[in-house]
């Protein structure tokens, strides 16, 4: 339903108009509110002006004065008065408890979520429930966050990894297995160095995390439920406590993410802090997997949780170490966060010549989520050439070696078995 | 596929009991194999206890170079099939009439739950946390069942163990306390338990009982086990480019009957050979068990060239290279071959009966059972070698089983010879049924 004809706002298209007419409510007036209430979340249209807008005309179609609350005076209100937004959508009705639901006193995060909310109660008012007609912005896309099962109220971590920008210095990789504790090769942010056919002798890089998936084949398939999507910010994890280590999480993965610990860890436990293990859940999902359970990438859940400090919370130890400004990290729910502000400025940056043929998108960048066709809603985004079938790993400018690190942990694991568990993994 | 000429009812009560009261040094010498090779492996099996899952020739796929299943999984399935294929057969005697394999229906329940015990026991040496089997999946199963094939497996193996050790319990009542005076007094105590409350009259009502649960385990073995939740651990993955799609369902179930089958073959002939049975379980049974054999061979190779010709013909890159690894790998056509020729075999004896050898016929049945031992593990290994996301030089991973895991298959199989022993001191292994019909044994 999306047009691109200069903006990146979704119309409502012949279906939803149809839909819109069945109603006993003006369709003209719930197209245009919900165009206009996607101009709010992109900050094109003050809430006031908007609320102003529509007033009259929203009167004199539902004839509900006992809705009518004190209307902010435009000369009265700030700019970034957050009230007036709940004033709005009190006087909307229906979204007010989903929205106050999201946490934070991050004021600019909960007011972009509040205005996604106002753009959906536009169309709620029209008649129309389908999520999918209100979102703004294209699938991947800019504005209105990234699609995928989560999408809409609260935070939903997320990454825009830009290949462009990846030099392939391994500094990720390092800082993660320090960060976490990892075992020789449990490589839980792993760069890949690759040529592909039609690129010459170019190596490319694809630092390759776990993808947080919305549709997660790991915890459909987990017999206990130890490998779960945390509701509050759909982060994907591991309970410790729980897992009986039977590896159908990394069977069932098609990224190849998981990482067993198959003997003991190398850092002991006395060395992790709990802080570093126990999410604000109180469950153990953080730092490195003790033995016989799967570890993985947590997008370092201690960090989200707060337990490394405030400035921390939105961070991660891999964007940390990117001095190459290729990991960008942050809540794709937010259209302000890092992954979205840094996509969509790449995309300023890369206007697309349309003289001669006006339909065409507006930048030049493309972007992929890995094995998208496989339905798993990945929630890192790549900037970048997606590696084709015929791309094979090569040598990158730093071996793994040279920072440290283990690449085919079956060499470790091997002599683990040969030494019959005598030598730690 | 009846055979004619099979009747056993000459044969008398002293026949079906020799196994409980004969002592022989052959017996303690097929107990020490037994418990050698149990011992081995639990030598071994101490290690992985003590170090973790490291002393396995197992890895992490991805950037970790190997494999995160394999023969312990392989060996899974193997023994499921046994089971399945075994319990479908003793069913099949009861509902469909099939008197000809009465002398051996027992010996197939007994082999059903024997080799779920094994399965079961691959499962607790798989996971790298068999203390929490209990903790973490009792409590997890209400929300977990509707979403994990795993849950699903788990749920629908312990059901079938449950309809078999039924079923069995059931049928035994009868003999037992028919039999009585012919089992030995110090297992009194067992007998009783066994025979609790028993009357003559609870005859009628158990034969229907036990048709209407061999109605139960025929329906529920081709939908839910080997045709069902074992398949669908894998089939129903799309990461992986050998594994998904609807063929695995019927080409497992083929599988475990041709398994269990050579399965009963050889327990059947070993019981033979040791107590003289040749009149109680005659020849003619072995012929037709071989003809059974030939038959599912057929339906085995049969699903495998289907796999195969759609592997290689057009397909996707990742399942065509999967193909091309599987059919380029020589362990692959040992087995293939292993199944041909226990079919060309069975067909052969069929036509000329006067080639049949039991001999022959046991050697032929284990060699499918390694065949379909090494089918299974090379799809489970070759599988995750072959990941769609291929990126990876680690990918395809490698894998040969360490001695951990080897010894593990041959203590399972001690598991099943120690079991067969045991219980053949205990109860009679052939059903009174077999030799005497209710009218003779009442009157």
């Amino acid at each position: 339903m999306s047009t691109d004809d200069g903006s990146m706002y979704t119309t409502v298209d012949e279906a939803d108009r149809r839909l819109l007419e069945e109603t006993e409510f003006d369709a003209d007036l719930g197209a245009e509110m919900a165009r206009d209430a996607q101009r709010v979340a992109a900050d094109e249209l003050s809430e006031v002006e908007f609320y102003r807008r529509y007033h009259d005309r929203l009167l004199a179609e539902f004839d509900v004065d006992d809705r009518e609350v004190e209307i902010p005076d435009p000369d009265e209100v700030d700019a970034d008065d957050v009230n007036a937004v709940d004033r709005v959508e009190e006087a909307f009705g229906g979204l007010g408890e989903a929205l106050r639901n999201v946490g934070g006193e991050d004021a600019e995060s909960r007011r972009s979520v509040m205005k996604k909310g106002a753009a959906a109660a536009a169309l709620g008012l029209g008649g129309l429930g389908s999520a999918g007609a209100t979102t703004g912005g294209e699938g991947d896309g800019a504005a209105g966050g990234a699609g995928g099962g989560a999408e809409g109220d609260g935070t939903r971590w997320g990454m825009t990894i830009n290949l462009n920008n990846c030099d392939g210095c391994l500094a990720c990789m390092v800082a993660c297995n320090q960060e976490h504790n990892l075992s020789r090769g449990a490589n839980w942010m792993y760069v890949f160095a690759f040529e592909d056919e039609g690129q010459g002798e170019e190596t490319n890089f694809l630092p390759r995390t776990c993808q947080h998936c919305t549709d997660s084949p790991c915890t459909k398939v987990c017999p206990v439920g130890a490998r779960h999507t945390r509701e509050e910010d759909g982060l994907v994890l591991t309970d410790y406590d729980i897992c009986i280590g039977c590896r159908y999480c990394e069977v069932s993965c098609p990224y190849g993410v998981n990482y067993f610990q198959w003997g003991e860890p190398d850092v002991p436990e006395s060395e992790v802090d709990d802080d570093h293990q126990i999410d604000d859940r109180g469950r153990w999902v953080g730092s490195r997997p003790p033995e016989g359970v799967m570890g993985k990438c947590t997008f370092c859940v201690d960090r989200q949780d707060g337990q490394m400090g405030e400035e921390k919370v939105g961070t991660t130890a891999c964007q940390e170490a990117c001095a190459m400004d290729a990991i960008h990290f942050g809540d794709l729910n937010d259209p302000e966060s890092d992954p979205n502000r840094h996509l969509r400025e790449y995309r300023d940056g890369q206007e697309n010549d349309r003289s001669d043929y006006p339909n065409r998108k507006g930048h030049t960048v493309s972007t992929f989520k890995l094995m998208e066709e496989r339905g798993t809603e990945p929630n890192v985004r790549f900037v970048g050439n997606e590696p084709s079938p015929h791309a094979e790993q090569v040598e990158g400018p730093v071996a793994y070696e040279d920072v440290g690190l283990v690449d085919d942990r079956k060499e470790v694991l091997d002599r683990g078995a040969a030494a019959n568990g005598g030598e730690e993994a | 596929m009846s055979v004619d000429g099979v009747d056993v009812t000459g044969v008398d009560r002293d026949t079906l009991t020799r196994p409980i009261r004969s002592f022989s040094t052959r017996y303690i010498a097929a107990l020490a194999v037994a418990l050698g090779l149990i011992g081995v492996w639990l030598f071994f099996y101490s290690r992985q206890l003590r170090h973790g899952l490291i002393v396995t020739n197992l890895a992490d796929w991805g950037s970790g170079g190997g494999v995160p299943w394999g023969l312990y999984i392989g060996a899974f399935i193997w023994w499921v099939g046994i089971a399945h294929g075994g319990i479908i057969l003793s069913a099949a005697v009861r509902l469909l009439g099939m008197d000809t394999y009465q002398p051996v229906a027992r010996l197939a329940e007994l082999l059903t739950i024997a080799a779920l015990t094994c399965a079961g026991i691959f499962i607790l040496i798989h996971v790298g946390r068999p203390d929490r089997l209990v903790t973490s999946v009792l409590p997890a199963w209400p929300t977990r069942v509707q979403w994990s094939p795993l849950m699903w497996d788990v749920t629908v193996i312990t059901a079938y163990f449950v309809l078999t050790a039924t079923y069995l319990a059931l049928t035994i009542r009868y003999d037992v306390t028919r039999l009585r005076d012919r089992l030995p007094d110090r297992l009194e105590p067992l007998y009783s338990a066994l025979t609790v409350g028993y009357t003559e009259r609870e005859d009628e009502v158990v034969e229907r009982m036990v048709w209407w649960i061999a109605f139960a385990i025929i329906i529920m073995a081709p939908l839910l086990l080997h045709g069902g939740v074992i398949p669908w651990l894998f089939s129903l993955l799309p990461s992986m480019a050998g594994w998904a799609g609807g063929v695995q369902g019927p080409s497992f179930l083929s599988i475990a009957l041709t398994s269990a089958v050579a399965g009963i073959i050889i327990v059947a002939a070993a019981f033979r050979y040791a107590y003289g049975w040749e009149e109680l379980i005659p020849r003619a049974v072995f012929q037709g068990l071989a003809k059974w054999l030939g038959f599912f061979s057929l339906i085995f190779l049969w699903l495998q060239l289907q796999q195969v010709i759609t592997g290689i013909f057009a397909a996707p890159t990742t399942l065509q290279h999967a193909t091309e690894v599987k059919i380029s790998t020589p362990l692959y056509w040992v087995a293939i071959g292993l199944v041909v020729l226990a079919m060309l075999y069975a067909f052969a004896t069929a036509l000329r009966p006067d080639l049949f050898d039991l001999r022959a016929l046991v050697g032929i049945s284990v060699g499918v059972l390694f065949g379909t031992l090494t089918e299974k593990v090379l799809f489970v290994v070759e599988g995750l070698q072959h990941a769609h996301f291929a990126l990876y030089d680690g990918v395809p991973g490698q894998y040969v089983p360490s001695a951990v895991e080897i010894s593990a298959v041959l203590g399972t199989i001690g598991v099943v010879v120690l079991f067969f022993l045991v219980v053949s001191k205990v109860i009679p292994v052939v059903e009174l049924h077999a030799i005497e019909d209710h009218e003779e044994v009442d009157a």
